[in-house]
């Protein structure tokens, strides 16, 4: 170590402090001033008594002692000085006669450092003094280092040893520390035998031929040995050792011992945290993303087929949000546990056995991991074919059909299963993946709870599907939907007559319009309710609109059929006005005449009842269908809905006037009102006036506004009479009797 | 400095003579003593002697009563004492006859011991009276 010197705290550059006793003052004097003279700092002092009084006050690097003096004489000094806390180490130089052989000898067992004949040579006693301070300097940071050396290699549950050859297996040295990290005392004395005792029986003779050769070439010698330390611990001990040589011969070793269990332990830990999931304990993604790998090296040299089966829990996504985190990951263990026992489930890969080519080791590659979340992987190294993979596909569904208990509750989990095959599907990695997800995909669209295997025609749309699903299932109780509302206008008053609610999706900042969102909801079923949450949301905001500008009229939701299906839409409907304290008739029904077609026998009692209680009904998309002309008759429906695409073509061709003339006959002949949608300019308005058909709705007047919006339109388009529709049909017009049930 | 022009002192430069102040104090000790002190600012030479002389007349004392007592141990102490101080200032002839005492009160030999005692002891008063003469008062 550099920085040893700078702790040190010896003055290295400064004066070397030298405590002279002499009770002679004469040679006291002149010695003072000879040391001076040469860089020394010195202190007198006439006798040993004073001296010892004085040494730790002055604290001085080294002591001249004269021998003789009377009282206390130079030898008691020096014995009384070493037998003081912190002066054992100080340099002490004798002062003696130059024919005074014994005093010599007593000086050096009185502890003196050394001794100097007394002359008048004052360079030669600077001289030795120097080297004496040097000396002593050198001997202070070696027992310091020796100290710190031992600390760190305690710290660092490490410890020197030596060995040295000879018979009966050498003679061996351990150091205080080395015999700490074999768990004995300091002075316990442990031989080579001993030590290869600590090692297991199994491990014995392997390591025995290891030694024997390491030392027959004088080797460098590192290894990890398990070892059962005396007192019964395990531990991995480090041991690492450099050949010595005397005359070219190796005669010898040194070396160190170091308990490496920690470090090794946690080794293994860090790997399994990098290579397993922490939850299932399963192989992660890293892992398998290794094993396929392997896999699929191991396929190609061999030419034969393998599989990749992607498993996605349905709709665990319920489970996390009803039962909670904890009930979703003692499920997801559960899972995980039945997944297993479905494939030759290897915790470990024997990765040297992997190389030997043609051995069935590759199948050690077989698992179940997990990717993520409740995704899981199933990698079959070797199989036959497409049957193989759907068989354990088959396995893995089976698995999951006994329910699972969590949180008290039998929970129901199925699994949709994506086959891909090497190397039919795909011959890389990212390939059979993408394309195991393309087929799980497809298993989940076909109705969930199924294996699919990958074929090219499957569409890449499906993730987005189901992502798009699980959003809108939070929709609702994050209250990102909202219903914009499109003014029905009476063009010849000049009025609005009523809305028709259009739901929004506000998805973060995008508002996502109902084309991207209402089909999914259809086919998923979130649409009832979606639908219900608009009924009840329609209520709401008539009360609002009654209240800031005495709203009167409908608000017209939209509804599927399977909605009118429910024995519960009347008692909804009633309970949503009821809360808000509108009346029925606040709310108005509209369903596409081909809904309403398609299940006619089923809606009909709805709409019956729905009407009793004074719910209107509108018919929308109304030209589109084939309606039942018969039974429209004996439904109770309010207003017809003319199709916006023959509202469009109006003034465009003829055949589209004729439509639109003969749905305006038709409801005046039935008493229904009729209303345009779609009403986009002065032109297509003056028609619909003109034929008969005096309520519209469109971008001409309005498009779907958010409730503030509208009331905001209303004030400053509506009642201001500032719009250029307003004004342009006037009662003078020659039209024929507008049809509008409501006069 | 004044210490050239004392009179137990060879004139400076004066290599040739082994002894001075009639033979009292070496010469070369003394340059010795100066070349502790080249500069000579400090008075060395002056305050040793100063010094030498203060612990000459108290260990002749001390000499004087341990004769008197036949304290050897203490007669011992002073020889040793004054061998080394009187070599160290010049005083070659006390240091010698100190030395020569104090190895045979060491060894106990006690024939011829007197004599060499009484050189000793006259050899002391001299260097005294010399070294004290060069001293300003």
């Amino acid at each position: 170590m550099d920085s040893t010197s700078s702790f040190t705290s010896l003055r290295a550059d400064d004066q070397p402090r030298v405590l002279l006793i002499d009770d002679d003052e004469v040679n006291l004097m002149l010695t003072a001033i000879a040391l001076r003279e040469r860089g020394f700092e010195v202190f007198e002092a006439t006798s040993g008594a004073i001296a010892l009084e004085q040494v730790e006050q002055v604290a001085p690097d080294m002591v001249v002692l004269d021998a003789l003096m009377p009282g206390m004489d130079g030898f008691a000094t020096c014995s009384a000085l070493r037998a003081m806390p912190g002066f054992a180490q100080l340099p002490v130089l004798m002062l003696t006669g130059l024919d005074d052989d014994a005093s010599i000898e007593r000086a050096y067992r009185a502890g003196a450092t050394d001794f100097f004949v007394k002359s008048t040579q004052w360079s030669l006693l600077a001289g030795r003094l120097r080297y004496m301070l040097r000396a002593s300097r050198t001997r202070v940071e070696l027992e310091r280092s020796k100290f710190k050396l031992a600390r760190a290699q305690d710290l660092a549950r490490m410890g020197s040893f030596d060995w040295k050859r000879g018979d009966n297996m050498g003679q061996l040295w351990l150091s205080p520390e080395a015999l700490r990290v074999l768990g004995r005392n300091p002075g316990d004395h442990v031989d080579v035998r001993g030590l290869i005792r600590m090692v297991g029986a199994s491990q014995r003779r392997g390591l025995m031929s290891m030694l024997t050769e390491v030392v027959a070439h004088n080797a460098v010698l590192a290894t990890d040995v398990s070892v059962a330390l005396f007192d019964g611990r395990q531990r991995i001990i480090h041991v690492e050792a450099e050949a010595e040589f005397e005359h070219g011969q190796g005669v010898g070793y040194t070396g160190v011992f170091q308990d490496v269990t920690d470090r090794r332990v946690a080794e293994d830990r860090i790997r399994h945290l990098a290579n397993f999931d922490a939850l299932t304990g399963l192989p992660n993604r890293r892992q398998l993303i290794w094993r396929t790998e392997r896999a699929l090296e191991h396929a190609r040299r061999l030419n034969h087929n393998a599989a990749l089966l992607l498993i996605d829990l349905d709709r665990f996504k319920n489970v996390n949000d009803t039962l909670g985190h904890a009930a979703g990951d003692e499920l997801l263990m559960e899972v995980s546990r039945r997944l297993r026992s479905c494939v030759r489930h290897s915790e470990q890969v024997l990765e040297g056995a992997l190389e030997a080519a043609g051995s069935r080791s590759h199948r050690t590659l077989e698992a179940v991991g997990r990717l993520g979340g409740d995704e899981f992987v199933a990698l079959l190294p070797e199989v036959g074919d497409e049957a193989d993979a759907q068989r354990v596909a088959n396995r893995i569904l089976d698995a999951l059909r006994t329910p699972i208990s969590v949180a008290g509750q039998e929970c129901f989990v199925t699994a949709s299963v994506g086959i891909a095959m090497f190397p039919r599907d795909g011959l890389s990695l990212a390939d059979l993946m993408r394309n195991s997800d393309v087929a799980m995909y497809a298993a989940k669209s076909a109705g969930r709870n199924a294996a699919a295997a990958y074929s090219p025609h499957l569409g890449g749309r499906g993730r987005e599907k189901i992502e798009l699903e699980s959003h809108l299932h939070k929709a609702i109780e994050r209250n990102e939907l909202v219903l914009h509302y499109q003014p029905k206008i009476d063009v010849r008053a000049a009025k609005m007559v009523g809305v028709e609610a259009l739901m929004r999706w506000q998805r973060g900042n995008v508002l996502v319009p109902p084309g991207d969102f209402i089909p999914l909801a259809e086919e998923t079923g979130l649409i009832v309710p979606l639908s219900e949450w608009a009924v009840k949301e329609a209520a709401r905001q008539a009360r609002i609109f009654q209240q800031n500008f005495g709203f009167a009229d409908s608000i017209a939701v939209n509804l599927p059929s399977r909605l009118f299906e429910r024995s519960d839409l009347v008692e909804n409907i009633h309970q949503s006005v009821s809360a808000y304290g509108v009346p029925h008739k606040a709310i108005q029904l509209e369903i596409t005449e081909n809904n309403l077609m398609k299940d006619l026998h089923n809606v009909s009692l709805s709409l019956h009842r729905l009407n009793e209680i004074g719910v209107e009904i509108s018919i929308d998309d109304f030209g589109t269908g084939y309606s039942s002309l018969a039974y429209l008759t004996t439904l109770p429906i309010s207003e017809l809905k003319i199709d916006r695409s023959f509202v469009r073509d109006l003034g465009i061709t003829p055949q589209s006037s004729a439509v639109v003339s003969a749905i305006i006959a038709l409801a005046r002949s039935l008493g229904l009102r009729v209303i345009a949608e779609g009403v986009e300019n002065l032109r297509q308005m003056e028609v619909l006036h003109r034929l008969g058909c005096g309520v519209m709705q469109g971008f001409l007047f309005s498009k779907p506004l958010p409730p503030d919006d509208l009331e905001q339109w209303l004030q400053q388009t509506v009642l201001p009479r500032k719009a250029p529709w307003i004004g342009t049909v006037s009662d003078a017009d020659t039209t024929p009797p507008r049809v509008l049930g409501r006069a | 400095m004044n210490v050239a022009a004392a009179p137990l002192l060879s004139p400076a430069g004066n290599d040739t003579a082994g002894a001075v102040g009639g033979g009292v104090l070496d010469r070369h000790a003394l340059d010795k003593l100066r070349e502790l002190d080249p500069a000579g600012k400090g008075g060395l030479v002056q305050r040793v002697l100063a010094t030498y002389t203060s612990s000459l007349a108290r260990l002749l004392e001390q000499f004087g009563g341990a004769r008197a007592r036949e304290d050897m141990r203490e007669l011992r102490h002073v020889a040793h004492t004054l061998k080394s101080s009187s070599a160290s200032v010049g005083a070659l002839e006390l240091s010698a006859l100190c030395a020569d005492v104090e190895r045979r009160l060491r060894d106990s030999q006690s024939d011829g011991l007197e004599p060499q005692l009484d050189a000793m002891a006259r050899e002391g008063a001299r260097v005294l009276a010399a070294v004290r003469a060069t001293l300003p008062v």
